[in-house]
């Protein structure tokens, strides 16, 4: 799901497109402190993260170099470069399953120590966030960006054309899009050529029907769980809206990634699309007029009978900086990391329009490019009982693949609910 | 070493055997047939650049590595995983469909826009140049380009109802193979044709007259002396399409992701999924070494069966 941060903010990668691409490694000649290199994906977010740096260079005698991975293939790199003398000393990541493989191989420095000096580096953010980035059981990074849960987004004008209004349940939705479908407009747009978006579906449903435990223990080792009742019910859901013909019949051929779901539900061609919260970024750039007043959304609906809270969310719960155990200055690493729930820090990422997920984040709200949109987030990811990290990161890379398949094959009928389930059960989960 | 020594080196090495061989000429002793010497900055590239990496891939296909970390041994595990993947065998298959369907539909295109290339019409030089603008644009460029313009919702598609009924062409099996097989022959037509255009330039012209004289047309000139004067060429340009087709990934890695499902999950793409993606380098290689075998095997075929290997001339006689 590399793509959907790349699909957020595509061309400004270019804009740091020429700063080094990877550590140098060389830090002998600094007299004195030494440096830590600090290592990130490229895009707009870099903005922030240079500006953090140099507040810490300010400060600082052990001096933090950034450098920046542009374009989506960040992992990859990183994986190539982690453990060789040219690894960072701390790295951008998405928590859970993207990290594991390097905890695995010891490469990681548990953030314990730190968090016994100084509290603030757990306490200062919303612990359903902080909780994706522990790995068995210790924590293993500390979010340094926005929160993106996913919403259900409406096309305001198409739901009061057809005479409806935001479905807060299940039957609602089943209704809405009846009613659509009667109007010849394509109740819910998805991008299915990317596969990750059609991922949301199960996702969400999952977590209503079997509330959010079910993949919890998958994801421990018990694959068993897929074959639950509850995994079926979820399965029947899902089967029940495709067939009713919610997402038309070409949505393989759709892709979110260059425009074409988003474009359909901005040109009123569609009514709903499930996406992160990057979304409303989406819109502004394709379809300004569109995102401003046209532009609804709210959360999942709610299903009755089912074991989820309503109040639940899935999505990326942030990203997340990691040190390396191998970095000869981690009480620099500390220092750096404890910048990261400075009010600065958290003025500067909502200027570019991130949702930061520290406890002081209230405070600064009103400085968000669009504050009500905040705020909305802000509350929804703090009450959620359950934060659900993307399925596909939060098994290990090795997962992925296989996971979308199934996903996108369940979804257009090439596998039933039996091949869907031997799918899952087969995943890697360590 | 360094680019620059290296060019140092086969700069003076190339003097110093210019020098010999032309002593040699001079001593007027047997045939200057270049030595082994000449072949080297070819043969040390080439075992650089792809033996090294095979041999190491073939060594990586028994272990399991995942990028970081140690190397560990896993004797066969690799291959009896594989052996009981249904994708696996599914890749090889869909690659050798993608491969057939390339050269059923390129070659008799290429074939006819190359001959007529080679004559003197009037407009031929403006018509050629447009045809051959596909062969300057990257293979990514091309995908990104027609993945625009066949969209459901917004591409031609969307205007054509009656021909594409909802545009699903890249979410069903037939229509993603379909897609491919077209871009392939758009793609890569254009360079056939400049290749069957110079064969085609090459064939006598006396054999036409003779021919004219004996009141052939022009189909009968074109089945019983452009074609077969052609056979070399069409061999090459087989073989390069086989080549070609046999290692398709950008195309398939822009416009279907493999997808839908495994449907058009190619073999290298099926390779760069579990290398790349998986971070699976184990299996990752057990799947390029397949790839290897099979495409070793088809060209060999290639060859035996054309005759490739002996290569008769086509003016014998003349």
């Amino acid at each position: 799901m590399r793509s959907r941060l790349a699909a957020m903010t595509v061309v400004t990668a270019l804009v740091l497109g020429t700063s080094a691409a990877c550590g140098s490694g060389d830090g002998s000649s600094d007299a004195g402190g030494g440096t830590i290199h600090v290592l990130v994906y490229g895009d707009a977010g870099n903005k922030v993260e240079k500006q953090i740096v140099d507040t810490f260079n300010k400060t600082s005698k052990v001096k933090a170099v950034l450098d920046t991975i542009p374009g989506a293939d960040y992992q990859q790199k990183l994986q190539t470069v982690i453990n060789t003398s040219r690894a960072p000393d701390v790295f951008f990541n998405w928590g859970g399953g993207s990290i594991q493989p390097f905890v695995k191989a010891g490469l990681l420095l548990p953030l314990d120590d730190f968090i016994a000096k100084d509290p603030g580096l757990k306490d200062n953010f919303l612990p359903s966030v902080f909780n994706s980035a522990v790995v068995d059981g210790k924590p293993y990074g500390v979010p340094m960006r926005g929160t993106q849960p996913v919403l259900l987004f409406h096309n305001k004008k198409v739901l009061a054309d057809a005479g409806l209004t935001p479905p807060k349940t299940w039957d609602e939705l089943l209704a809405a899009v009846q009613a659509l479908k009667a109007k010849g407009i394509t109740p819910i747009s998805l991008g299915g050529g990317d596969q990750w978006p059609t991922l949301m579906w199960f996702e969400y449903l999952y977590d209503r029907i079997a509330g959010p435990g079910l993949f919890q223990k998958a994801l421990g080792g018990d694959q068993e769980a897929w074959g639950s009742e509850d995994s079926r019910k979820a399965l029947a859901a899902i089967r029940q809206l495709v067939d009713a013909g919610a997402f038309g019949s070409n949505f393989d051929s759709v892709k979110f990634t260059d425009g074409g779901s988003p474009a359909l539900v901005a040109k009123g061609r569609a009514a709903f699309e499930l996406m992160g919260s990057w979304y409303y970024s989406t819109q502004q750039d394709a379809n300004p007029d569109f995102a401003k007043s046209g532009l609804g959304y709210t959360g999942f609906p709610s299903l009755s009978g089912g074991k989820g809270d309503a109040a639940d969310v899935v999505g990326n719960t942030n990203n997340f900086y990691s040190v390396l155990k191998k970095s000869k200055h981690p009480e620099a690493a500390a220092a750096f990391l404890k910048l990261m729930y400075s009010d600065e820090f958290v003025k500067a990422q909502l200027s570019i329009g991130n949702l930061p997920t520290t406890t002081n984040t209230p405070d600064h709200l009103d400085l968000s490019a669009s504050p009500a949109y905040s705020k909305d987030q802000y509350q929804m990811v703090k009450a959620a009982p359950s934060f659900q990290l993307s399925w596909d990161q939060a098994y290990p890379p090795s997962a992925m693949t296989p996971m979308h398949t199934a996903v996108q094959q369940f979804f257009n009928g090439a596998l039933d609910a039996d091949g869907f389930i031997k799918a899952m059960r087969a995943l890697p989960t360590s | 070493m360094t680019r620059r020594t290296t060019g140092r080196m086969t700069r003076r090495m190339t003097r110093r055997m210019t020098r010999r061989t032309t002593r040699r000429v001079r001593a007027g002793a047997e045939a200057t047939r270049p030595g082994v010497v000449w072949a080297l900055p070819a043969a040390v590239f080439f075992l650089m650049f792809a033996l090294t990496p095979l041999l190491l891939v073939a060594v990586l296909s028994f272990a399991s590595w995942d990028g970081i970390g140690d190397l560990r041994f896993n004797g066969l595990d690799n291959w009896t995983a594989l052996a009981d993947d249904p994708v696996m065998l599914q890749s090889v298959w869909t690659t050798l469909l993608l491969t057939a369907l390339g050269v059923v539909t390129q070659t008799p295109i290429s074939i006819l826009l190359g001959v007529w290339a080679a004559g003197k019409q009037r407009n031929r030089a403006v018509l050629s140049a447009v045809y051959f603008v596909p062969l300057l644009l990257s293979a990514t460029a091309v995908s990104v380009v027609w993945r625009a313009v066949l969209d459901p919702n917004f591409g031609v598609p969307a205007e054509l109802t009656w021909l594409f009924g909802d545009g699903n062409l890249l979410g069903s099996k037939a229509g993603a193979i379909g897609v491919l097989t077209f871009v392939g022959v758009w793609q890569f037509t254009p360079l056939h044709a400049l290749i069957y255009q110079g064969g085609a330039r090459a064939i006598p012209q006396v054999l036409y007259q003779a021919a004219a004289v004996d009141g052939a047309g022009r189909v009968r000139q074109f089945l019983h002396i452009t074609l077969p004067q052609l056979r070399n060429t069409i061999i090459t340009s087989v073989i390069l399409m086989v080549v070609g087709g046999l290692t398709t990934f950008d195309t398939v890695l822009i416009l279907t992701q493999g997808g839908p499902g495994t449907d058009t999950t190619v073999t290298s793409y099926y390779m760069y999924q579990k290398a790349f993606k998986s971070f699976d380098f184990g299996t990752g290689s057990a799947v390029a070494l397949v790839l290897v075998v099979v495409a070793t095997l088809i060209s060999l075929a290639v060859v035996r069966i054309s005759g490739y290997d002996k290569m008769r001339g086509t003016t014998e006689g003349l």
